[in-house]
């Protein structure tokens, strides 16, 4: 009896002392950070002098600040459109790769190249591919007599490119709902065909429930992924150029503490974006659970 | 624990002590033991860079005191910010005039008043207006290292005869119009082939539109972006959508190249006039040295004749951030890079005109820009302005600049978006007196 | 499956991948032609003429064209940084893992779950105070704020590499305590050598997370001999002499090579890796 209780409390410190470097880390460089950003949103903080506190302020100023207003729907719409339409293509993509046909590694590989491109270059390539005047997309559209829209300089229409971009990029997601059809037990197809159930009826009866945890973990991370989108509109659309209409939250953040000199402004802005989040992600794992199947335990 | 594991920590400490040291080594300053070494951080690479290096050589010739380094950073008014910051700042950093409010006001920079009278160096010695720009709320927070005047370039194969003169060439915005209407031409389908000009190119000064038609940004102790001025010029931008067509416009100017290339709009004979600054003159000759052009004053509106011959002077500048660590010596360096002699080597070779109010004859007769006689002129005058002196520069940029945005987009009218910009920038601006000015 | 249905998904499969790779073989085409032909209408897809010299020209420092942009420099620290960066997230993530997966302490599975609540925490909001703290430590200008961090650990690879020290049987360990293996003897000389698959998922997503990082480099590098390949391809556009297009294109290809390089190589292990990591 006393050996093994020797054994699990130095199993236990042993455990602590694995886990110590993620402890320490988790500490210094997650609740360190998170704290003191919210410590910081309550001051004014230009970083060249100490911060000084100002209570609420940051906060009533961005209760009406119409450009974080502006910036946060930038983001929640560019949300919106690319993280439904990457899953969709990473899916289909995955379900296509799926079929087994021949070829499939150097297919897998061409779709899975673009998330490899570092975000400096993409933002040039794609300066290129969507300007409408020499660029790739709307010269080919042209060749067959269909005038593409002004991506770059018309409001309406500059937060696209930043949508198809992402739907581009879909390929490490795409790697990762491969592997979860391919866990999915061909029994359950079977026995689907016998009911006489034809590929739509299929898919939603059968593969996407059997993918639906992969899914919810692409969706949030998808989401969190929208809210700090910064290099490639930052280097596209400065100033979120034309007229903020691609001005995204991490931007106007990123402005407000290296360039305007208001840190603690900047913080409180973290903050409010980080209780969102969190608000998000509760409501898409309650909403999951109606959906969402596990498989066994 | 295996012989394999223990020999892979030890290689991995190996490395990381490597690590350790090599990253220190990439980033420590080389120190000389018998000279004072400082350090420059300046915004300019290639040719701009080349020249100001040369410059920086013939000082660290003259005399065997003071060793400079020069480093070329990009973004470096916020890596400077930064440093500064971190307490481990440049000596001397290569800024620009509309950084040294921001600065002053956040105490990140050194007052260079007295230091500079030491020198000889005073008001006397430069150009009003670029004095002006140095000194804010009593005190000299930079010197220039080389600055620069706007004005309209032309280029006269795209305008007929009666326009293709200096004198001939419509002085006022009225007659411009007129001109742009005449002149511009579109294709079969509507777009746009050649522009007579276009406000927004090259698009680097929209803070200045209200001022060209007589509007103050900065008014006391107030921020005013929403003027009458301001709305008549405004105004005027958006009738330019009008005129051509907003969507043709957005295409049309889609297809301009760099501004230092050959496809850049002027030189590919897109627009046929376009305000740019003195060192345009540089581009041209390299991307398009058989152009046919001249430089005039940039127009004044035909009511306003008091406006005429105004510009916007801009500027580089050298200052001093606060925790430096051997301010006397970068100020021997600045000091240096003011000599009448040495500015004007460097303004030359930049193509730019000379901040000081003496100008030597040689200077400008072997310019390399034909019309530097012009940009000096203007740069004189009483009426050349600069980027309003508020430390909230850049907000009060930003917005302009998107109101622009939302006039030539079409998205809104002028009064919208100017009282749209006045609203944000109020609040900004009392957040900023109280916060940072009251302490 | 029916002749039809392959053909289909075949025809389907050849549209998108060459959807997919249009931009890339448009970076390959245009980094390749004369400087006059990147900016023609209509778009021009096989140049007049190849100048595989671009290549060269992309990465020498030549004053007349390219003004100061050491490449061969930016791209030595770059692997810098990544090599340090994936040697730490390597060695601290299956440690911290491993301890998650298969020892037991208290509050373990509490703190795992906290562990998985801060993937949630989006980056810019941390971006402020952990900028100061490397202020007050003196690291600002230096590499440690790009590579320390990686020591520490990271969520999403502790997460990955715990699910998949799960799916290991319990019994493995056992057989080795009861040979007498200390905890640590077990985990280096009989659970690590299993986990080659995840630990090169790991290692490829640290690494091509690192060899692309843009905002890292931006905030914490300052003098430009120390800059990053992400910021060295930005030197190119913000040239004052002119963007040099076609070499900024065949700049942003040799620095795309290395990565797929060892995505080529390590595709098998990386792919097994997923499929048995808790991912899905």
């Amino acid at each position: 009896m006393r050996k093994e209780e020797k054994r699990a409390s130095r199993d236990g410190w042993i455990g602590v002392l694995f886990a110590l470097p993620w402890i320490i880390g988790f500490l210094l460089f997650t609740s360190y950070p998170l704290i003191a950003s919210l410590c910081y949103s309550f001051t004014n903080y230009s970083v060249l002098r100490p911060p000084s506190y100002v209570g609420l302020a940051n906060f009533k100023e961005l209760a009406g600040d119409e450009v974080f207003r502006k910036s946060m729907g930038n983001t929640i719409l560019y949300a919106v459109g690319a993280v439904p339409l990457s899953a969709v293509m990473a899916i289909g993509l995955a379900m296509l790769l799926n079929m087994k046909v021949k070829g499939m590694a150097f297919y897998r590989t061409m779709f899975f190249l673009p998330s490899l491109v570092p975000q400096i270059a993409m933002g040039t390539l794609f300066l290129w591919v969507f300007n409408s005047d020499y660029g790739l997309l709307n010269n080919m559209f042209k060749a067959v007599g269909i005038s593409l829209p002004n991506w770059l300089g018309d409001p309406l229409w500059s937060k696209w490119t930043l949508i198809l971009i992402a739907v581009w990029g879909c390929g490490q997601a795409m790697i990762i709902y491969l592997a979860g059809l391919q866990d999915v037990p061909v029994s359950l197809y079977e026995a689907a065909e016998l009911d006489g159930a034809k590929l739509w009826a299929k898919t939603r009866h059968v593969t996407l429930p059997m993918i639906s945890p992969v899914i919810l973990f692409n969706v949030v991370m998808g989401i969190i992924g929208a809210v700090q989108t910064f290099a490639i509109p930052q280097l596209m659309f400065p100033g979120g150029a034309p007229a903020r209409s691609t001005y995204m939250f991490a931007m106007y953040l990123y402005d407000n503490a290296f360039q305007n000199q208001r840190m603690g402004y900047a913080s409180a802005m973290g903050w409010v974006m980080f209780v969102i989040i969190l608000a998000l992600t509760l409501i898409s794992l309650k909403l999951s659970e109606k959906h969402v199947h596990y498989e066994g335990g | 624990m295996t012989i394999k594991g223990a020999v892979l920590v030890l290689v991995g400490a190996a490395v990381l002590l490597t690590a350790f040291t090599l990253s220190e080594a990439v980033v420590s300053r080389a120190a000389k033991k018998d000279r004072v070494t400082i350090l420059y951080w300046e915004k300019w690479t290639g040719d701009e860079g080349e020249e100001m290096r040369k410059t920086v050589n013939f000082f660290n010739a003259s005399q065997n005191k003071i060793f400079v380094k020069y480093l070329s950073i990009s973004s470096v008014d916020q890596k400077t910010m930064l440093a500064t910051a971190g307490g481990n700042p440049p000596d001397v950093a290569g800024l620009w005039a509309n950084n040294l409010c921001q600065l002053s006001d956040a105490k990140a920079v050194i007052d260079l008043t007295d230091l500079a009278r030491e020198k000889g160096i005073t008001e006397a010695t430069y150009i009003p207006a670029y004095w002006d720009e140095m000194t804010y709320r009593g005190g000299l927070w930079g010197l220039p290292s080389t600055p620069a005047s706007i004005a309209m370039h032309v280029n006269r194969d795209l305008v007929p005869k009666e326009y293709a003169t200096p004198e001939t060439f419509p002085q006022t915005f009225e007659a411009l119009d007129a001109m742009v209407d005449k002149i511009s031409k579109k294709g079969k389908d509507g777009s746009l082939v050649m522009a007579g000009f276009l406000p927004g190119e090259p698009g680097w000064w929209h803070w200045a539109w209200p001022s060209w038609f007589g509007g103050k940004l900065v008014d006391g102790d107030k921020i005013t972006i929403d003027t009458p001025e301001a709305e008549r010029a405004f105004e005027w931008i958006a009738k330019y959508g009008k005129r051509f067509g907003i969507s043709q416009v957005q295409s049309f100017s889609s297809g301009f190249g760099n501004f230092a290339s050959p496809q850049d709009a002027f030189m590919s004979g897109k627009v046929a006039s376009e305000i740019h600054g003195v060192y345009k003159a540089n581009y041209i000759r390299i991307y398009s040295p058989k152009m046919n052009w001249f430089a005039v004053p940039f127009p004044h509106p035909e009511n306003r004749p008091d406006l005429a011959g105004q510009t916007v002077v801009d500027s580089d500048v050298l200052c001093i951030p606060r925790g430096a660590k051997h301010p006397k010596e970068a100020f021997e360096f600045i000091a240096y890079v003011q000599r009448q002699d040495v500015m004007e080597r460097l303004c030359s070779a930049h193509g730019k005109n000379s901040p000081l109010a003496k100008v030597s004859e040689k200077f400008l007769k072997n310019h390399p820009n034909k019309f530097i006689r012009l940009f000096d002129e203007l740069a004189r005058s009483p009426l050349a302005f600069h980027t309003p002196k508020t430390g909230i520069f850049k907000q009060v940029s930003d917005e302009i600049t998107n109101a622009y945005q939302e006039v030539s987009t079409g998205g809104k009218t002028p009064k919208e978006a100017l009282s749209g910009a006045q609203k944000r920038i109020d609040g900004l601006w009392a957040t900023y007196q109280v916060q940072v000015l009251k302490k | 499956m029916s002749l039809n249905r392959k053909a289909a998904a075949h025809i389907a499969l050849v549209v998108l991948s060459l959807i997919f790779f249009m931009p890339l073989l448009w970076m390959l085409s245009t980094s390749v032609k004369p400087i006059e032909e990147t900016m023609k209408t209509p778009p021009q897809w096989i140049p007049s003429q190849f100048l595989w010299g671009n290549y060269p020209k992309a990465i020498e420092y030549r004053k007349e064209e390219l003004g100061y942009i050491p490449f061969l420099v930016y791209a030595r620290n770059t692997l810098l940084v990544t090599v340090l960066t994936v040697m730490g997230a390597v060695i601290s993530n299956t440690l911290v893992a491993y301890s998650f997966a298969r020892m037991k302490w208290k509050g373990r599975d509490l703190f795992f779950g906290v562990t998985l609540a801060t993937m949630m925490v989006p980056f810019p909001v941390t971006m402020v105070p952990t900028f100061s703290l490397f202020k007050w430590l003196g690291w600002v200008g230096t590499y440690r704020p790009l590579w320390v961090p990686a020591f520490f650990g990271g969520a999403f690879s502790i997460f990955l590499l715990r699910q998949f020290f799960r799916t290991i049987p319990m019994e493995l360990s056992e057989a080795a305590k009861i040979d007498g293996a200390s905890e640590v003897q077990t985990f280096f000389d009989v659970i690590l050598p299993l986990a080659r698959p995840a630990v090169a998922v790991v290692a490829l997503f640290t690494f091509m997370g690192t060899w692309n990082d843009f905002l890292g480099p931006l905030i914490y590098l300052v003098d430009q001999n120390t800059f990053t390949l992400s910021q060295g391809l930005q030197a190119y556009q913000t040239q004052h002499g002119g963007t040099p297009w076609n070499l900024l294109m065949a700049a942003s290809c040799l620095v795309i090579l290395p990565v797929m390089v060892v995505f080529f190589l390590a595709q098998k292990v990386f792919i097994q890796g997923i499929a048995t990591s808790g991912l899905k």
